[in-house]
C-alpha cells in the first residue's frame, strides 16, 4: 500500500478487498516486473469501476454480480523463459492434440500459466517471425508493447473485466509476422488449467504486417474442476494493409470453469481478419467478439458454433463496427442446446456516418434439442449511412420432425437421426473452418457431447 | 437538382395541422406535477375514492421509477413546465351543433363530422384533456355496444370498468404508465358485447391545442367472446416553440374467438414527446391486430403488445414509421406467447429522411409450455439521405423448443436503378421517388381503411404520397 | 406432485396485518401474506422477471409485485394483472398455536 494506488477510492462500490487473495497477489505483482506499471493502473481502474449488473443492457442475461473475482487466486505469471515439461508429463488432452493435429508452424503450451513449450519453425524464425511470451517482449521490446498491448478500443461494458484481465495477467504471447511473410501452417497455442480456485488471465497479441498471412489457434483445456476457476482472456489482432489472419478460439474446458474472452480485431485498409470460435466446455462462457473495420476494403468473416448441455450458459456478444467505407463483414453464429443449457446471442452491426458502400451481414440460428433449453437472440443494427447493404436474420427452432421421421423410417435410431440433423445444421459453418484437422476434432468433440 | 432534394416534394415535411384555436379552457391545473394536481383532477371528475387512491399510489410509483436510459433522448423533456390538465368546456356534447364554435372549427378542419356522416360507426373527439364529443350511431347502441368517454365508462359501468382497468397495463409497468395512471384524463371506454360484429370502424380523435400541454388519455376496450370491431385513433397538435407531451395508455381485452383491430395514425407536431403504452390480452382463438402509423412527433416511443394467453391466439403488429428532420421514431412491437399454438407476426417498415432516425425495438418471447408457437418478424428500413439513421433491436427469448421463431431485417437506400428505370418511363424524379416510397410502404398501407376514413385517407395521401404532378 | 409435511415457517406475528413476510425454508423461498384474517403462502418469486414478491404489497386478496405491477391471487397463485402470464406456486397453509405452518 506504499504508494496508495492499491487503496480503494472512496467512491467505489464493493467491500474493501485489501485482504483478499486477489488483492494480495496483485499487490505483489505490481511491485516489480516489466508490466508492473500497467498492472497498477489497471487495478486502480478495476477498483474504481462498479461491477456491471443485469441493469447494464449488455449484461442483462449474464448476472456478473454472482461472479466474485476476489475469491479466486491469480496464478503466478509465466516468466520470460520456457520451463520445459517432458512429453509424457503433459496432460493427455494436450498430448492428444500434439499427436493428432497436422503440421504446425508454431506451438506454445501453457500449463496453469507456466510456459511449458514454445517452438517456432526455422523457416518462420528466419523470415523474422517473432513468437514469444509477453514477459520476454515486455523487457526486450517495450516500444512494441507500448504501441500495441491493450490498445484496442474497449467498450464501456467490457472495461471492468478488461481491467481485471490486465491487472492479473498471468500469461500470453506476442506473435509478430513481418511484411509479406506467409506463415505456412497454423500457430497453435494450448492453455491447460488444472488448479481450482484459480484466476487464469491470458492474452494473445497478434501483429501482422502488410501483406503477411497467418493462422492462429488458441485452445483452452481442463479437466472437470469441482470448485471452479476463472479464466479471463484477451485477444488483440492488428493487421497491416492487405494482411490476412485467421483466428480460431476453441474452448473445451471441463465443468466448473467460468470463461470470459474479449476479442478485438483491428482491420485497416484491404486487410482481412477472420475469426472462428467454438464453444463446447465450461459452466459459463462469455465471448465478446469485435471487428473494428477501420479501413476501406477491410473484410471480416466471423463464425461460431456452440453445443451446450447440462446447465451450461453461453453468452455471445458481437460488434461489427464499420468505421470506414467499402468494408465487408459477414457473421454466422449457430448454436445447438440440450439439457437445460441456455444461450444468448447479442450482435450489433454499427455503420458510422460516412461508411458508405458497407456490406454487412449477421445471422444467428439456434436449435433447441430439449424442453428445458433456452435461447435468446438479439441481432441489432445501428445504421448511419444510407448507401449500405445490411441485413440480419435470426431464428430459433427445433429439429425438423419430418426429417427425423424420414431418417428413422430408413432404419436409423432417433438418436442417430438427431445427431445427423445437428451436424446438418452445423455443416454450413463447419465447412468454412480454415483448418481441416481442427474441423474434424471439433466435430468429434461435439459428437461425444451429443452421445452423453 | 440533386436527387435527395426532390423528396421534399413528397410533402412529407410540411405540417398540415399547424392551425390553432384560441386557448381559453374552463379549468387549467397548475403547471408541473404534484399530489395537489392529482387531487384536483380527481375532484373535478367527481371520482370514487378508489380511483383517487389508485392515482395517488401511481404518482408514488412514478416518482420511484428512474427515467428510461434506452430508446430516445428524454434529457430535454421538462415535465415541470407541462400543464397536466386542461378542461376545455363544461360538459360533453352528443350533438355536433352544440360543440363550441372554436373547438368545432378545429375538428371541422380535421374532417371529423364529414367522416362520421359518411362512414363511421361512432366518433369520439378529445380536445386537450377531455372528450368534447362522443356519439355512436343508433343501430350500434341498440346492439348493446358501449362507446363512451372513459370518465363516463367509470361512472356508468363501474363494475366492468373496475374488473379490467389497469389489469393489462398496471401503473408499475413502466414510468410513463405510472404517470398516466396518476393524471389520466379523457380517452374512450368501449365494450363490444358477445357475438356482435361492428363492420365499420369506431373512431377517436385527439388534439392538443394549448402550449406546453400534456395529454394523458386512457382507453379501455373489452371485446367479448366472438365479437368483432375496429377502432381508429388519430392525433394532431399545432406547432409551438415549447415542447408538449403525450403519454397515453391503451388497454384491450380480446376474449375467446373475438377479433379486434386497433389503428393509430399519429401525426403529432414536431415538438411533441409521444410515449405510449398499448397492450392487448388475447384469449383462446382470438385475434388482435395493431396497425401503427407514426408520422409526427419529435420523439415517439411506442411498442404495441400482444399477450397471447389463450391457446390458438393470434397477434399481429403492422408498423410504419416516418422520421423526418429532427424526428426520432423508436417504435416496434412485442409478442408474448404464453399458451400453446399461438402465432404472431410483426412487419415493420420505416423511412428516415434528413436527420431523421427510426429505430425498431421489439420483443418476441415464448414461454415454456407454449408448444407449437410460431412467430415471424420482418423489418425493412429505407434511408433517404447520408444523414439519416436507422436501428434495429429485436429481442428474441425462447424457452420452448417446440416452437419456430424467425426474424429478418434489411436496410436499403432508394435504389438508383429503380429511379433510373422509372424516369426512363417518363416520370419526373420526384414522381419516381414518390412511387418508390409508396411501393415500400404499400404492404402496410393497403391494410388501412382508406375507403372508410376520409381524414385518414387525406393524411396518407398528403403525408406519404404528396401532391406531385 | 407428492404432498409434503406441514412445517412451521414463521410466527403469526411475523406477518403484519394486510402485509407480507418473506421466509426461506430448506432453500425454498416463500412469501407469507395476511389478507382478511387469513394467511397465505406463495413461492416468493414473480413469474415475470424473477423478483421477490415479498417486497411488494397486498391489494384486494392479491399480491402485487413492486417491479412491474404484476398481480397474483393469494389463494391460487394465478396471475391477475399483466405483465405476468404464468402462475406462481401456492402452498397449503395453516396456523397452529400462533405458528404458521406450510405444506412443502
Amino acid at each position: 500500500m506504499a504508494d496508495g494506488i492499491m487503496t480503494r477510492p472512496e467512491t467505489a462500490g464493493p467491500v474493501a478487498v485489501s485482504e483478499s487473495p486477489l488483492a494480495e497477489a496483485l499487490n505483489r505483482l505490481s511491485d516489480g516486473g516489466p508490466l508492473a506499471e500497467r498492472r497498477r493502473a489497471a487495478w486502480a481502474e478495476y477498483l474504481s469501476l462498479p461491477m456491471p449488473t443485469k441493469k447494464t443492457e449488455e449484461w442483462r442475461y449474464t448476472d456478473l454480480t454472482k461472479l466474485d473475482p476476489e475469491s479466486f487466486a491469480p496464478l503466478a505469471p509465466a516468466g520470460r523463459e520456457v520451463e520445459p515439461v517432458a512429453f509424457d508429463d503433459l496432460p493427455p488432452a494436450v498430448r492428444e492434440i500434439l499427436e493428432g493435429e497436422g503440421v504446425r508452424s508454431g506451438t506454445m503450451i501453457e500449463l496453469d500459466a507456466r510456459l511449458a513449450r514454445l517452438d517456432l519453425e526455422v523457416a518462420a524464425a528466419d523470415a523474422g517471425v517473432v513468437f514469444a511470451p509477453l514477459a520476454r517482449i515486455a523487457e526486450d521490446d517495450p516500444e512494441l508493447i507500448e504501441r500495441f498491448l491493450f490498445s484496442s478500443d474497449i467498450a464501456p461494458m467490457e472495461k471492468k473485466l478488461w481491467a481485471l484481465h490486465t491487472a492479473a495477467l498471468s500469461g500470453g504471447y506476442l506473435l509478430y509476422v513481418p511484411k509479406n511473410v506467409k506463415v505456412e501452417n497454423p500457430v497453435h497455442v494450448m492453455r491447460w488449467l488444472s488448479k481450482t480456485g484459480a484466476l487464469l488471465s491470458t492474452h494473445s497479441l497478434i501483429v501482422v504486417e502488410r501483406g503477411a498471412e497467418v493462422t492462429v489457434i488458441d485452445e483452452y483445456l481442463s479437466d472437470d474442476l469441482g470448485q471452479g476457476s476463472l479464466s479471463l482472456n484477451g485477444v488483440e489482432v492488428f493487421g497491416g494493409e492487405g494482411a490476412l489472419v485467421n483466428y480460431l478460439g476453441l474452448q473445451r474446458y471441463g465443468s466448473g470453469v467460468q470463461h470470459f474472452t474479449m476479442q478485438h480485431a483491428n482491420t485497416p485498409k484491404d486487410c482481412t481478419l477472420n475469426s472462428f470460435n467454438v464453444t463446447i466446455g465450461a459452466d459459463l462462457s462469455r465471448c465478446d467478439i469485435t471487428s473494428h473495420l477501420l479501413g476501406a476494403g477491410s473484410d471480416s468473416e466471423m463464425l461460431a458454433v456452440w453445443f451446450g448441455d447440462g446447465d451450461q450458459h453461453f453468452d455471445y456478444h458481437t460488434l461489427q463496427h464499420h468505421a470506414a467505407p467499402s468494408a465487408r463483414s459477414d457473421l454466422l453464429f449457430k448454436g445447438a442446446l440440450a439439457g437445460s443449457a441456455e444461450s444468448i446471442f447479442r450482435g450489433l452491426i454499427r455503420v458510422d456516418v460516412g461508411a458508405q458502400l458497407t456490406d454487412a451481414y449477421q445471422t444467428n440460428r439456434n436449435l433447441l434439442l430439449s424442453e428445458e433449453s433456452e435461447a435468446t437472440t438479439l441481432p441489432s443494427l445501428e445504421i448511419a449511412a444510407d448507401d449500405v447493404k445490411c441485413s440480419h436474420g435470426a431464428s430459433v427452432g427445433q429439429v425438423d420432425e419430418h426429417q427425423l421421421f424420414y431418417l428413422t423410417s430408413r432404419g436409423l435410431t432417433r438418436a442417430q437421426a438427431e445427431r445427423l440433423l445437428v451436424f446438418g445444421f452445423f455443416g454450413e459453418v463447419l465447412a468454412r473452418m480454415p483448418v481441416e484437422s481442427v474441423r474434424d476434432r471439433m466435430t468429434d468433440a461435439i459428437e461425444r457431447k451429443i452421445d452423453i | 437538382m440533386p436527387k435527395n432534394e426532390t423528396v421534399a416534394e413528397l410533402g412529407l415535411d410540411d405540417y398540415k395541422y399547424d392551425f390553432r384555436t384560441e386557448d381559453k379552457p374552463v379549468f387549467k391545473a397548475q403547471k408541473g406535477l404534484s399530489e395537489e394536481v392529482v387531487r384536483q383532477i380527481s375532484r373535478h371528475k367527481e371520482e370514487p375514492e378508489w380511483m383517487l387512491e389508485f392515482r395517488l399510489k401511481a404518482l408514488e410509483i412514478y416518482y420511484s421509477k428512474p427515467m428510461p436510459e434506452w430508446g430516445g433522448d428524454l434529457s430535454t423533456l421538462n415535465l415541470d413546465e407541462i400543464y397536466f390538465y386542461l378542461r376545455p368546456q363544461d360538459r360533453m356534447e352528443r350533438s355536433w351543433d352544440d360543440v363550441p364554435d372554436d373547438i368545432k372549427n378545429t375538428f371541422e378542419r380535421l374532417g371529423i363530422p364529414e367522416a362520421e356522416r359518411s362512414i363511421l360507426a361512432g366518433v369520439g373527439a378529445q380536445f386537450e384533456s377531455e372528450m368534447v364529443y362522443h356519439s355512436l350511431k343508433e343501430e350500434w347502441t341498440e346492439q348493446g355496444i358501449i362507446f363512451e368517454s372513459i370518465e363516463d365508462g367509470l361512472k356508468l359501468y363501474p363494475e366492468i370498468f373496475r374488473e379490467h382497468f389497469a389489469t393489462i397495463v398496471p401503473p408499475g409497468d413502466n414510468k410513463f404508465a405510472a404517470l398516466n395512471s396518476a393524471v389520466w384524463s379523457g380517452g374512450s371506454f368501449v365494450y363490444i358485447p358477445k357475438g356482435v360484429k361492428v363492420d365499420i370502424p369506431l373512431q377517436a380523435y385527439f388534439r392538443v391545442n394549448a402550449e406546453q400541454m400534456g395529454q394523458f388519455e386512457r382507453t379501455l376496450i373489452i371485446c367479448e367472446e366472438g365479437a368483432q370491431a375496429h377502432y381508429i385513433e388519430g392525433c394532431t397538435a399545432p406547432v409551438y416553440t415549447t415542447e408538449s407531451f403525450h403519454s397515453g395508455v391503451i388497454e384491450i381485452v380480446v376474449k375467446p374467438n373475438a377479433r379486434f383491430r386497433y389503428t393509430t395514425i399519429q401525426n403529432w407536431s414536431s415538438n411533441m414527446y409521444n410515449l405510449v403504452t398499448q397492450r392487448a390480452m388475447v384469449h383462446e382463438n382470438a385475434n388482435m391486430e395493431w396497425l401503427d402509423g407514426n408520422l409526427g412527433s419529435k420523439l415517439t416511443m411506442k411498442y404495441p403488445s400482444c399477450f397471447l394467453v389463450g391457446e390458438g391466439a393470434h397477434g399481429e403488429i403492422l408498423s410504419i414509421a416516418y422520421a423526418g428532420d429532427g424526428q426520432h421514431q423508436d417504435t416496434g412491437g412485442k409478442v408474448i406467447h404464453a399458451a400453446p399454438n399461438t402465432t404472431s407476426m410483426i412487419v415493420s417498415k420505416s423511412i428516415s429522411k434528413g436527420t431523421g432516425r427510426s429505430s425498431y425495438r421489439g420483443l418476441c418471447k415464448v414461454y415454456e409450455g407454449a408448444v407449437g408457437s410460431k412467430s415471424n418478424v420482418e423489418c425493412d428500413a429505407l434511408l433517404m439521405n447520408e444523414t439519416s439513421r436507422t436501428d434495429t433491436y429485436p429481442y428474441i427469448e425462447i424457452d420452448e423448443n417446440q416452437s419456430s421463431i424467425g426474424h429478418e431485417a434489411s436496410v436499403s437506400k432508394v435504389g438508383e436503378e429503380q429511379l433510373f428505370y422509372l424516369m426512363s418511363r417518363g416520370l419526373s424524379e420526384a414522381e419516381a421517388m414518390t412511387m418508390v416510397v409508396r411501393g415500400f410502404i404499400e404492404p402496410i398501407a393497403k391494410e388501412l381503411p382508406l375507403e372508410y376514413a376520409i381524414e385518414l385517407n387525406r393524411l396518407i395521401e398528403l403525408e406519404m404520397e404528396g401532391s406531385v404532378g | 406432485m407428492s404432498e409434503g409435511e406441514f412445517r412451521t415457517v414463521a410466527r403469526l406475528e411475523d406477518v403484519p396485518e394486510g402485509g407480507l413476510h418473506g421466509v426461506e425454508v430448506e432453500g425454498t423461498k416463500l412469501v407469507l401474506a395476511e389478507s382478511g384474517g387469513e394467511i397465505f403462502a406463495l413461492y416468493d418469486e414473480c413469474s415475470h422477471e424473477e423478483f421477490p414478491l415479498s417486497e411488494g404489497e397486498v391489494v384486494d386478496g392479491q399480491v402485487e409485485c413492486i417491479l412491474h405491477g404484476a398481480r397474483f391471487d393469494l389463494r391460487s397463485g394465478k396471475p391477475k394483472a399483466l405483465p405476468a402470464v404464468r402462475p406462481v406456486r401456492a402452498y397449503e397453509c395453516r396456523v397452529e398455536n400462533g405458528e404458521i405452518q406450510v405444506r412443502l
